[in-house]
């Protein structure tokens, strides 16, 4: 039976089935076959989507989309580039830390990178920088994304694992978001000196008060999310809604930059996006609820747990794993495959479930901007108009770059689990 | 269809606004927007099947423009097949909750008002799968 689940998994995601279904038939399949009644489907479907705690995902991307509609991605790039002023690279270092800040609005690492390679990218080919490093710039510094709260992948691992609180998760990813986010800095910065783009100034450096005053605006969206969040205000579906309305005042009443017509394609656009992701949550519970039902996982852990390797090499090779199905899988997906088979392995070796949280995440911001299947990748490389393969020289030394900081965090759980507890999260 | 999304969302919103801005303890707010989510994934998931917008992973078979074809075809009959069932099972589930009057824990609605969604957005699904199948590759 545990083959024949993942088996049929394996194959029709491999053919090219969407994954959400893959999963759902792979799930349907065992249920019949082993005779658990077919009436566990829609019951599962219906309430694996029908969770409270799931309304912040419609919400957060509206919030990201709203925000960039407004008019506040151009103001936080102008106060990004005060901040950074001229010198080699400016503009790669500008396009990673507008993605930072957006990364504290939105939620979505794909949304992030288009809404950043939309504002970045003509005046970075403008500067002269080649087209597959921009493409791979962005792509990297949009993963940062569901890293830096507020952070979809976060609120579906807390659904599967809820051990790990959202507050708890949020507050754990923001160090080891910035510190990937510097990182990225680090290299794109050290690449451009390397290879000498931007020698010419491209543009005058914006007065930085001026600029902040024009930014104050986005600046304080981040602010607002995470103190609300904080200080027990909102709960993260509230902060979410609290952020879509704040966007829309501000692109309606204060840069006067969204009209209706903006607003409606806003919420079409984001509920389609929302909808993706959540039919694979809808899905997926088939799958979950069918091998939890036979103990497929636990059978898994077992035999792994096993062989009775030490923690450290499993803890390495679990990383390894994800890696690699990083790089096919989304992370939502992979959530739902390898959780139920790593959540016992955790708790038998004792790890803190908000750091794995956090490493594990951090495998599947690496694994959106990796050849050749990152989300992110994809995107930028769309809009670049480049191929996947010809940014592999630039993106690879990001990969590294970003591979570095996981390591670390993985080494040093303290990063993480640091401001948590100094919250009072844990 | 796209004018229900987007009426689901701002009400979804508006439910937790009014929640949260009254200060009172509106938690039948909950159930409804918990249902509009579901009814919003569900039309959403229809047009993204009608875009090709769900996430697959096109990369093996993309490569063989041979398999290309194929491959889309037993993509839409897998998903046509899915749908097909939740429709089918989703009936019966919305019918045992109005055979034994099953009510939703906060307001006391039929609880089938809420899980009929499942089915009929489902027969939706299907149509419109059988359409792109019937149609062939845009």
């Amino acid at each position: 039976m545990d083959w024949l689940l993942f088996g049929i998994f394996v194959v029709l995601m491999l053919s090219g089935v969407p994954l959400a279904v893959a999963m759902g038939l792979a799930g349907t399949a065992v249920v019949a076959a082993s005779g658990l009644g077919m009436m566990s489907l829609p019951t599962n479907v219906y309430t694996g989507i029908a969770k409270y705690p799931l309304m912040a995902i419609p919400v957060f991307v509206i919030a990201g989309l709203i925000f960039e509609r407004a008019g506040v991605a151009a103001t936080i790039v102008r106060f990004a580039s005060a901040v950074v002023g001229q010198r080699r690279g400016s503009l790669a270092i500008v396009a990673i830390m507008v993605a930072m800040i957006l990364g504290g609005i939105s939620g979505s690492g794909p949304a992030d990178s288009a809404a950043v390679g939309a504002v970045m990218l003509p005046s970075m080919l403008k500067a002269g920088y080649p087209r597959q490093f921009t493409a791979a710039v962005i792509a990297a510094a949009g993963s940062t994304d569901i890293l830096i709260p507020p952070s979809i992948a976060f609120v579906i691992y807390s659904l599967l694992v809820p051990q790990a609180s959202v507050p708890a998760l949020f507050a754990a990813g923001m160090i080891p978001g910035i510190l990937s986010g510097l990182t990225l800095i680090l290299v794109a910065w050290w690449l451009s000196v390397r290879h000498g783009f931007e020698s010419e100034p491209a543009e005058v450096r914006p007065p930085f008060w001026q600029s902040l005053k024009d930014a104050g605006w986005g600046l304080a969206a981040p602010v607002i999310i995470l103190g609300g969040m904080r200080s027990g205000f909102f709960t993260p579906t509230e902060a979410a809604v609290v952020a879509v309305f704040y966007g829309f005042l501000v692109g309606k009443v204060i840069y006067r930059s969204l009209s209706w017509r903006d607003i409606y394609e806003v919420l079409v656009e984001s509920a389609e996006i929302a909808s993706v992701i959540l039919t694979v949550v809808a899905l997926a519970s088939v799958f979950a609820w069918a091998s939890s039902t036979l103990g497929t996982f636990d059978h898994l852990a077992n035999a792994m747990l096993g062989t009775g390797l030490p923690e450290i090499v499993m803890l390495i090779s679990i990383q390894l794993l994800l890696l690699i199905a990083g790089m096919f899988l989304d992370a939502i997906s992979i959530y739902f495959i390898f959780l139920p088979l790593l959540i016992p392995i955790a708790i038998h070796y004792n790890w803190d479930l908000v750091w794995f949280g956090v490493v594990i995440t951090m495998n599947m911001a690496l694994g959106q901007f990796h050849p050749p299947l990152g989300v992110n990748l994809m995107v930028t490389c769309r809009m670049a108009g480049v191929s996947m393969e010809s940014t592999i020289p630039w993106v690879l030394w990001m990969v590294v770059a970003m591979a570095g900081t996981m390591f670390l965090v993985t080494f040093v759980p303290e990063l993480a689990l640091w401001l948590p507890r100094t919250l009072g999260y844990l | 269809m796209a004018v229900t999304m987007g009426a689901l969302c701002v009400l979804t919103m508006v439910n937790v606004l009014v929640r949260y801005f009254t200060d009172l303890s509106f938690a039948f707010t909950e159930e409804i927007s918990v249902v509009l989510m579901v009814v919003m994934t569900l039309i959403g998931a229809s047009h993204a099947f009608g875009n090709n917008h769900h996430i697959a992973i096109v990369f093996f078979v993309e490569r063989r423009p041979a398999l290309r074809v194929a491959a889309r075809r037993l993509a839409t009959g897998c998903s046509l097949l899915m749908f097909g069932l939740l429709a089918w099972y989703g009936v019966r589930m919305a019918w045992d909750d109005y055979l034994y009057d099953v009510t939703t824990p906060s307001l006391g609605f039929p609880q089938w008002w809420y899980t009929i969604w499942l089915p009929l957005i489902s027969v939706l699904i299907v149509l419109r799968l059988s359409v792109v199948l019937y149609k062939g590759e845009k």
